[in-house]
């Protein structure tokens, strides 16, 4: 537990991030083409069809992880291949070659039992995209103690929430780890509170979840006011 | 009185708002231009209409400019919409050089010492050819599906587009191969115009008793024009097929397609199949009825937009932000935003459509959970608010010092 009021060391700056969307114009339209598209792209486009493109558009109940597995269940109606597809945690790879591998080893493995590729409906192919990153250092909101921590949290954009929880996640992929974790660790110590941060399941959460999700959880380590 | 932007602090919650203020702190001094064809009347009139004031309002100078021309050049981007929406489209040189002309003569009329150049769609994609050094960054907005445009028109328009600096487009599919960096923007609806603010209950049955249109049974409604591939009739076949179960009433509003050579024909199939049956109003409306749109998608009970073919389905995103639980045809830019027992339903056939509605009007609380997810969908991605933060983050991007690359993969740039 830690006083609300106990006075971090460095403040936490919460930065804001820009997704932009950029469509690379290359389609799937089987899954024969999805493997080698996915063999062939820049590793960005992975990237954004992994994780960024819930900042561009995401429906608000989370079924799928990642827009691979939501072309296999919606597109080709495979939901089979959609839930091998959901197992893939790109945060757990080193970089996004063995990400790649990973991916093309369970399309490629997929196909090679069927007896014909399967293919999406006219209307439902796969376009894939890439992202621009805007991001907005110190913009708006600090906070100095774990209080406004918490108060910052509930303030701020779900796109913060994103930059310093999820996307953390890849930037700090070998330290496993985020943001908010390592603040939280450098300030107050709290190495529960650090650990149970890092074990919430962003994939299964909606931003808006994941927010609250992360406030829940320093509530039940911040001494609550006599 | 309140500016727009407090009105859609109260909508969008005051963060979203805060952060549109910060973005353009970070941009001005910045000066804007919106360039189009038309005022009022379409899609891109409505958009800008919302957008236009909030511009200035961030304190960014943006002006709103409408290219003039003759009756012979607006038939010339009229064959051009419809060539880069896939129709076989003969456009002569004659006709191409005139095009060039009024964009020429429009040039030697404005002015755009400004920042940004946003032109939207075909009809004024030239003026780039004769005021390219007027303006520091130059973007085309593409409003239209062009994912299978005609090959000779497309050509003709890339000359022009590739000098741009990046362009827009509103779905991943419609994309072009272009030299420049492309993004994507979705649409989006402004929830303080007309056709989207809140009404009362008094002003919704006004209108539905101006049109005569009785609420004693639950109603089906589908607004859009007359146009095959929005597929009226299979929407009254969809209607009788629920009918013989349940009684309801089906309201078919739009406009007529008066540039659709197709289109007389279409409305006369429609009210032919829609003969003899008194639960089925058809309503032609004028372009400009906003208002009546808004009461008649408050007053349904469950929208439908069954359309075989479709850009994004705006009226989809108008729909679900009215609350209500929708039913598309599965085509462009539905499939993105109704998902199946969540934020409404996709249907590819009359028997689909009248299945889903069968279920929808057995179980209203179904109905009313997926509206209430479509409209926080809508709230979170497809208002106009949305539209301006993209339009910021893609000017903090052009205008940023370049990669920067810290460990997030693709182009950042770092502020």
């Amino acid at each position: 537990m830690v006083s609300p009021d106990q006075v971090a060391l460095n403040p936490f700056w919460f930065n804001e991030c820009l997704i932009l969307t950029m469509p690379t114009g290359k389609t799937a339209v089987n899954l024969r083409e999805m493997l080698q598209t996915v063999r062939e792209v820049d590793a960005a486009v992975l990237s954004y069809h992994l994780w960024q493109s819930r900042m561009a558009i995401a429906q608000p109940e989370v079924e799928y992880p990642n827009d691979f597995a939501i072309w296999a269940a919606t597109s080709l109606q495979d939901s089979r291949l959609a839930e091998k597809l959901s197992v893939i945690d790109p945060f757990g790879f080193e970089d996004m070659e063995q990400v790649r591998e990973a991916l093309a080893e369970i399309m490629e493995e997929y196909m090679w039992n069927l007896p014909s590729v399967p293919w999406a409906r006219p209307g439902y192919e796969f376009h894939f995209c890439e992202a621009s990153t805007v991001v907005l250092l110190r913009p708006r909101i600090v906070a100095g103690s774990l209080s406004e921590f918490r108060s910052g949290l509930a303030n701020v954009g779900i796109d913060s929430i994103y930059y310093h929880f999820v996307d953390a996640r890849w930037r700090l992929r070998k330290s496993k780890t985020n943001d908010f974790s390592i603040w939280i660790r450098d300030s107050f110590g709290l190495p529960k509170l650090v650990a149970a941060l890092q074990g919430i399941d962003v994939w299964f959460y909606t931003l808006e979840g994941v927010r609250k999700a992360i406030m829940d959880l320093i509530d039940q380590y911040m001494e609550k006011p006599l | 009185m309140t500016s727009r932007l407090e009105q859609l602090e109260q909508i969008v919650g005051a963060p979203v708002i805060d952060q549109l203020r910060r973005m353009a702190d970070r941009l001005k001094p910045l000066s804007l231009a919106h360039v189009n064809s038309t005022r009022i009347g379409g899609g891109v009139a409505e958009l800008l209409n919302g957008i236009i004031p909030l511009w200035n309002e961030l304190g960014i100078d943006t002006r709103w400019e409408v290219i003039e021309g003759d009756q012979a050049f607006f038939e010339v981007t009229k064959a051009m919409h419809n060539a880069l929406q896939g129709f076989r489209t003969i456009i002569g040189k004659p006709m191409l050089d005139h095009y060039i002309e009024v964009n020429r003569r429009n040039a030697e009329r404005l002015d755009f010492d400004v920042d940004f150049v946003v032109v939207n769609d075909p009809q004024p994609a030239y003026l780039i050819e004769f005021m390219r050094k007027q303006a520091k960054k130059w973007i085309w907005r593409c409003h239209i599906d062009a994912s299978k445009p005609d090959r000779h028109v497309w050509r003709f328009l890339r000359e022009a587009v590739k000098q741009y600096d990046g362009s827009i487009f509103s779905m991943p599919g419609f994309s072009r191969n272009l030299p420049h960096p492309q993004y994507l923007l979705y649409p989006s609806i402004d929830p303080l115009s007309d056709k989207n603010r809140e009404l009362s209950a008094q002003e919704v049955s006004a209108v539905m008793d101006r049109l005569r249109i009785k609420r004693d049974k639950p109603i089906i409604l589908q607004v859009s024009r007359f146009d095959s591939f929005k597929d009226p009739v299979g929407v009254i076949e969809a209607f009788r097929m629920v009918h013989a179960h349940t009684p309801c009433r089906l309201v078919l509003a739009g406009g007529e397609a008066t540039d659709d050579p197709e289109g007389p024909r279409i409305f006369a199939q429609v009210q032919e199949a829609a003969h003899g049956e008194p639960d089925i109003t058809l309503l032609l409306l004028h372009p400009e009825s906003h208002y009546e749109v808004n009461a008649l998608q408050r007053a349904a009970d469950i929208i439908v937009q069954k359309s075989v073919r479709e850009g994004f389905g705006l009226t989809v995103t108008e729909a679900m932000w009215k609350g209500k639980p929708v039913i598309g045809g599965a085509a462009g830019g539905i499939v993105l935003q109704l998902r199946n027992f969540r934020t409404g339903f996709l249907v590819s056939s009359p028997e689909g459509c009248a299945l889903r509605i069968r279920y929808l009007l057995r179980h209203p609380e179904v109905g009313q959970r997926m509206g209430k997810f479509a409209k926080e969908f809508v709230r979170d991605y497809l208002l106009v608010t949305r539209n301006l933060r993209d339009y910021l983050a893609l000017m903090l991007l052009l205008r940023g010092a370049g990669d920067d690359g810290k460990g997030l993969p693709g182009r950042t740039v770092v502020l």
